[in-house]
């Protein structure tokens, strides 16, 4: 019963409503009608495709399958899930942040400065954190009250904050404060990404909370009514710049957050800009592959997660089928476009079925 | 120009009653080169619905919107309740008992039935802030129930219904909200007879009990003669006719539009002839 109102919730947070299956098929039990209930699930199309893909590796190689694989694998999707989690929220909103690499090659830098300057761990840590909110801030500031479409004012936060960092770090790398090869792993360090469950404790902590936040919050409700209505929310005395503000702070947060856990896992700082424009790419493929839609109103987080899921695993099976590093691009491109035809096929299917 | 239409037109000057709980005196509104409302001034009595009538572009909805805390008007003064009234935003005016039906009925296709009857007036479960869904259904499937308006599937997102559906759902969420004052914006437009029947019955209801004070935006005479106690025309940004409904006619209200039609056409001829 309890899942049945989260699905209802879920899906009405903009989605296709479970009940508008004819009630003889929905009522149907045995494993038919489990199938037929998953269908109607919004990220189905991806879950499925995802599952295909996986079954795909584990079958063509003998290493996928394996617990060392999937700690492999966890960097290449968990960092992504987390910053496809503050995405979402925006392109709910209808908005774009095109800054979240920015921030994610930023705030790590930031970390170090404070912690340099003789601030402890957590306060250098949360000082960092607060400069992501100021970022968010300025990025809200400029879209929702001087009016600016969130592209350009994200394009040029990314630009900004990518010079803010070359010029910081002197286009140098650092050690990660309270990190240290050649000692053992701090307390600090193991729950802030170092350990090897950390990322994918917080990525699927943030999908869990931020998903309950978009089905069960007024804040969900009006980012959803911002992104679907911008005139109507006004009228019905939603405060719109709020609320747009506030999710640009959120998107902000997220990627500063994975910046950090990234920096503590590989226990160094690096200013790559080519690196960072390559975590703001996967974010909005996560987020686009999860059925968020770019024109706002609809969206998941949990559906990020599975896109982070599915390119995670394209990315590590290629490399485990041995794809000569030159043509991984191309065939994680290929893949993407492929991936993300049979999503809306299988979207179309379902909705078929769920209209009936 | 001004002064050919100013010769034609009919100003009526500002009233007031004693049990007034809203008075609006020469509210004027542009929007750039666009003049909206050149100068309004109108009155609403306790328990009194109040017809708004005009042609397409008169500036009904902006007057609406200049009411409900919307938009601010340029210049003239409101008052609520004999208090000055000033609202400084929707959720502002909501606080002070006035609520709304939009022209475009403020409704999010993507959100369910349920959820757009508490767009902004959700119940949550307190302390905590999760919405509290359950009693939100409860209360939505009651008050469609009360309207008799058959929406089958609440969860559906608006999206799927007709427009009479949606326009039920919206004059649902602002009647049974606290507010006493209620502003109508076509609110019977996208409906067939027998769903407009049923909100007629729901205002004649309102009207009995004597609290809820109407203002209604209507295109329809019929409707207006039926259900408004009295009825203001909107012509060039100004009240142009302020009469009880009992003194006036369907044919009196034709007459004042094919007038206007008439004069329209006459100042777009001249103009036309002056131009080459």
């Amino acid at each position: 019963m309890q899942v049945e109102t989260a699905r209802d919730a879920a899906a009405s947070a903009g989605g296709r409503p479970p009940e508008a299956m004819p009630p003889e098929r929905a009522a149907g039990h045995g494993p038919l009608g489990l199938a037929r209930r998953l269908l109607t699930l919004r990220e189905a199309s991806v879950i499925v495709i995802t599952i295909v893909v996986a079954a795909y590796f584990a079958v063509t190689t003998d290493a996928f399958l394996t617990w060392d694989n999937f700690k492999t694998l966890l960097p290449y999707f968990a960092p992504f899930a987390i910053l496809a989690a503050g995405e979402v929220f925006l392109m709910i909103n209808g908005e774009i942040d095109l800054s979240i690499g920015a921030v994610y090659l930023f705030t790590p830098f930031i970390f170090h400065e404070f912690y340099d300057a003789g601030f402890p761990l957590m306060l250098a840590l949360i000082l960092a954190m607060g400069a992501c909110v100021v970022v968010g801030l300025i990025n809200g500031f400029f879209t929702a009250v001087i009016g600016i479409n969130s592209f350009i004012t994200t394009l040029g936060m990314l630009l900004a904050l990518t010079g803010g960092t070359l010029i910081i770090s002197n286009a140098q790398p650092v050690p990660t404060p309270g990190t240290s090869v050649l000692e053992d792993r701090t307390t600090f360090a193991s729950v802030f990404g170092g350990g090897t469950y950390s990322e994918l404790i917080w990525a699927l902590a943030i999908v869990v909370v931020l998903q309950l936040v978009l089905s069960y919050s007024r804040w969900g409700i009006y980012t959803v009514a911002v992104g679907g209505n911008r005139l109507g929310a006004a009228e019905a005395g939603i405060k719109v710049r709020m609320v747009v503000i506030r999710n640009f702070v959120l998107c902000s947060l997220c990627a500063g957050l994975v910046g950090v856990l990234e920096a503590v896992r590989t226990t160094s700082i690096t200013p790559d800009p080519a690196g960072a424009n390559e975590i703001l790419f996967g974010a909005i493929a996560a987020a686009v592959i999860g059925g968020t839609l770019l024109a706002g109103g609809s969206g998941t987080v949990v559906g990020a997660l599975v896109g982070a899921l599915l390119l995670g695993i394209l990315n590590d099976g290629l490399i485990i089928k041995g794809v000569n590093a030159d043509y991984l691009n191309f065939y994680l491109g290929v893949a993407i476009l492929i991936a993300m035809a049979a999503n809306t096929y299988v979207g179309r299917v379902r909705r078929g079925a769920a209209v009936g | 120009m001004a002064e050919q239409r100013s010769a034609g037109e009919r100003v009526v000057a500002p009233k007031e009653a004693r049990d007034d709980v809203l008075r609006v005196e020469h509210i004027a509104k542009s929007f750039g080169p666009v003049v909206a409302l050149r100068d309004v001034s109108l009155h609403l009595r306790k328990g009194e619905v109040l017809g708004l009538l005009g042609d397409n572009g008169a500036g009904k909805s902006t007057l609406m919107k200049i009411i409900c805390g919307f938009e601010r008007p340029d210049a003239g003064r409101m008052f609520l309740r004999s208090e000055p009234y000033e609202p400084r935003s929707v959720d502002h005016a909501r606080s002070l008992g006035i609520d709304t039906v939009y022209q475009d009925l403020a409704l999010v296709d993507e959100l369910s039935v349920f959820q757009n009857m508490f767009l902004r007036r959700e119940r949550v479960h307190r302390p905590l802030p999760f919405l509290a869904n359950r009693a939100m259904r409860a209360e939505t499937r009651a008050a469609l129930e009360e309207i008799g308006i058959n929406i089958p599937n609440i969860n559906a997102p608006v999206a799927r219904l007709s427009g009479g559906q949606r326009q039920a759902i919206a004059v649902a969420r602002t009647v049974r909200s606290q507010a006493d004052i209620l502003l109508l914006d076509e609110p019977l437009a996208a409906m067939g007879a027998k769903e407009g029947g049923r909100i007629l019955d729901l205002i004649e209801r309102l009207k009995k009990s004597g609290e809820v004070s109407i203002i209604m935006v209507l295109h329809n005479y019929v409707h207006v003669l039926a259900s408004c106690d009295r009825v203001n025309l909107i012509q060039d940004g100004v009240i142009a006719l302020d009469k009880p409904t009992s003194e006036t006619s369907v044919e009196e209200l034709t007459e004042i539009v094919v007038d206007e039609y008439r004069r329209a056409r006459l100042a777009a001829n001249g103009q036309r002839a002056a131009a080459p």
